[in-house]
């Protein structure tokens, strides 16, 4: 096993961030941490990075026990690099900057060379090699950044939302990499990312965060509102407008999620029901997940639904198209 | 207005000439402020270095403390040095007092705040991602105090800049500690003054020109280091 948690637990100034009773990752996959913006993602990664220490719990590395001291951690840290969302480079020239991995090293001078051209080439920066660091793009950084860790030959890459800053084109790209990273020189990957799409393109394995902890939901359409009684039911009132269905007898404003994949959706003609349980929306974006779909509903807010790839096929959805969609309230959780 | 006129004439025929007496107390200023200039730094450097990167109970106050030392007045500096190297004082023994070591002394614990405060400054600036790339790149702890020392390089030239620019145009501690000995502890700042008790202006005003010189220099150093820090 690569790392193994028990009990690992980090607490900032008396509020607990991270709160892991067991989790584990296996040696040569692709782990995606998935979840909200604060769940906890990028303190998990520093600490699987070995650069930030957790306030409980135990962290086992191959099989050994992390002792979180500066002497125990440095030879671990020579094999995970972590590559932050916003990578920073030195400020020196590209070639510089991938070379100093190779430094501290110790890798004798007449070796460095090759692998640093290797390195960035293997990321298509290598006619980049003697331009400065704030010279380069959002996307251009965080490929030399890819490259100075994978000059160092690491057994495990830690990414933070790798993507989350680059534009569409150094996304592809990027992935691309990570993909390579992974199947030409068999690197273990984790990566954080709130980009489910890019997960289930990327990743063998996902482990959703919430609040901390790790959810088997996936707290997809996360949504926030008043609780309403409508017909008998309680509904959970989004932007004052749109009603899902909630099973909670409770009064006060909840914060919901909606599983994609057990929300129904229909061409207008095809509605059957009352319509006052269904939303009217458009397509806006169709996305192929390996064997199933994702489709972006705007329904007034946006709506990630899941469909099989054969459902997909059977309907015949496209882009524009008008919709309508109904939820379930199993589909729907008060968190 | 002829007076005037008539010093600064005579003051640059006196520079160009390349007197003597000028070029030695000029000479004494350079060497005495260059050589407290590096020893300050060789101790404010670490010291700040040290402070902005270790976490320790009452560090608020350490760098109230060195803060207010940047107040600290030259002629409190030479009062309390004096105490020590006087012949009455704890190291009178070493016959320190009225050298131009003693002006070094004097001068160092002057600048030593500076140095330290603009360093722990420059250091604090820095974006953290510099300590956390080396890190998970794998230096260790010396690797990655190079690596903060050489990003934050021109905020701690600026210091050594400027802590320069300090001494070598103070009085007070070169008055009191050095004695205004001719040939040996007397400096531009104390020739000035002592010509000008005299009522000598020109070897003065030269001196003043000379000092205005170094001083335009030194700041034109600090705004190009500032300047390629920015950019």
């Amino acid at each position: 096993m690569l790392y193994e948690i028990r009990g690992l637990k980090k607490i900032y100034n008396g509020r607990t961030v991270l709160d892991l009773p067991e989790l584990s990752f296996e040696k040569g996959k692709i782990y995606g941490l998935l979840g909200p913006n604060g769940s906890g993602k990028t303190t998990l990664l520093s600490i699987l990075g070995f650069l930030n220490t957790p306030s409980a719990g135990d962290l086992f590395y191959n099989g050994r026990r992390v002792s979180f001291t500066e002497k125990f951690l440095l030879p671990f840290r020579k094999e995970v690099v972590v590559v932050d969302q916003h990578p920073i480079l030195f400020s020196t020239t590209v070639y510089k900057n991938v070379e100093f991995g190779l430094k501290v090293r110790q890798v004798p001078k007449s070796r460095r060379p090759g692998i640093i051209e290797a390195s960035l080439e293997r990321v298509g920066m290598r006619d980049f090699m003697h331009a400065r660091g704030g010279e380069l793009s959002g996307g251009e950084n965080q490929r030399v950044a890819i490259a100075r860790a994978l000059a160092c030959s690491p057994t495990v890459m830690l990414f933070d939302e790798p993507t989350a800053s680059v534009d569409v084109n150094h996304q592809i790209v990027i992935e691309e990499i990570i993909r390579n990273l992974h199947s030409l020189e068999g690197i273990s990957i984790l990566l954080s990312t709130h980009n489910l799409s890019q997960a289930a393109k990327l990743v063998h394995e996902r482990i959703y965060l919430f609040e901390g902890r790790a959810s088997a939901f996936t707290h997809e359409n996360i949504y926030h509102g008043p609780l309403v009684n409508q017909g008998g039911r309680r509904y959970c009132l989004v932007q004052e407008k749109y009603p899902f269905p909630v099973n909670r007898v409770e009064d006060g404003p909840v914060k919901i999620s909606i599983d994609p994949a057990s929300i129904e959706i229909r061409k207008v003609e095809n509605a059957a029901g009352k319509s006052e349980e269904w939303l009217h929306g458009r397509i806006n974006q169709l996305t192929l997940e390996r064997d199933r779909v994702r489709i972006l509903v705007d329904v007034g807010v946006p709506l990630n639904i899941i469909l099989d790839a054969e459902a997909y096929a059977a309907m015949n959805l496209s882009i524009g198209e008008s919709v309508r969609i109904r939820c379930p309230e199993k589909a729907v959780a008060v968190i | 207005m002829q007076f005037f006129q008539d010093s600064f004439f005579s003051a640059f025929l006196l520079i160009r000439s390349l007197d003597p007496d000028l070029l030695n107390v000029v000479a004494v200023s350079l060497k005495v402020s260059t050589l407290s200039t590096l020893i300050a730094s060789l101790m404010g450097i670490p010291l700040g270095f040290t402070i902005s990167t270790t976490d320790f109970r009452g560090k608020r106050a350490v760098i109230t403390f060195l803060n207010t030392l940047l107040a600290l007045p030259t002629v409190v500096i030479g009062l309390f040095v004096y105490m020590f190297i006087s012949r009455r004082g704890m190291l009178g023994e070493l016959g320190l007092l009225y050298t131009q070591e003693a002006i070094v002394i004097g001068q160092v614990i002057l600048i030593v705040p500076i140095v330290t405060t603009f360093t722990i400054s420059a250091i604090h600036r820095l974006d953290r991602r510099y300590r956390q790339t080396a890190k998970t790149l794998g230096a260790d702890r010396i690797q990655v105090a190079l690596v903060l020392l050489r990003e934050a390089r021109f905020g701690i030239m600026s210091a050594v800049v400027a802590s320069f620019g300090r001494v070598i145009s103070e009085i007070g501690i070169s008055m009191m500690l050095g004695g205004n000995a001719k040939g040996f502890t007397r400096t531009m700042t104390t020739a000035m003054a002592l010509e000008y008790d005299r009522g000598e202006f020109v070897l003065a005003v030269a001196l003043g020109l000379i000092l205005m010189s170094i001083s335009l220099f030194v700041n034109v150093m600090l705004n190009t280091i500032q300047g390629r820090a920015i950019s």
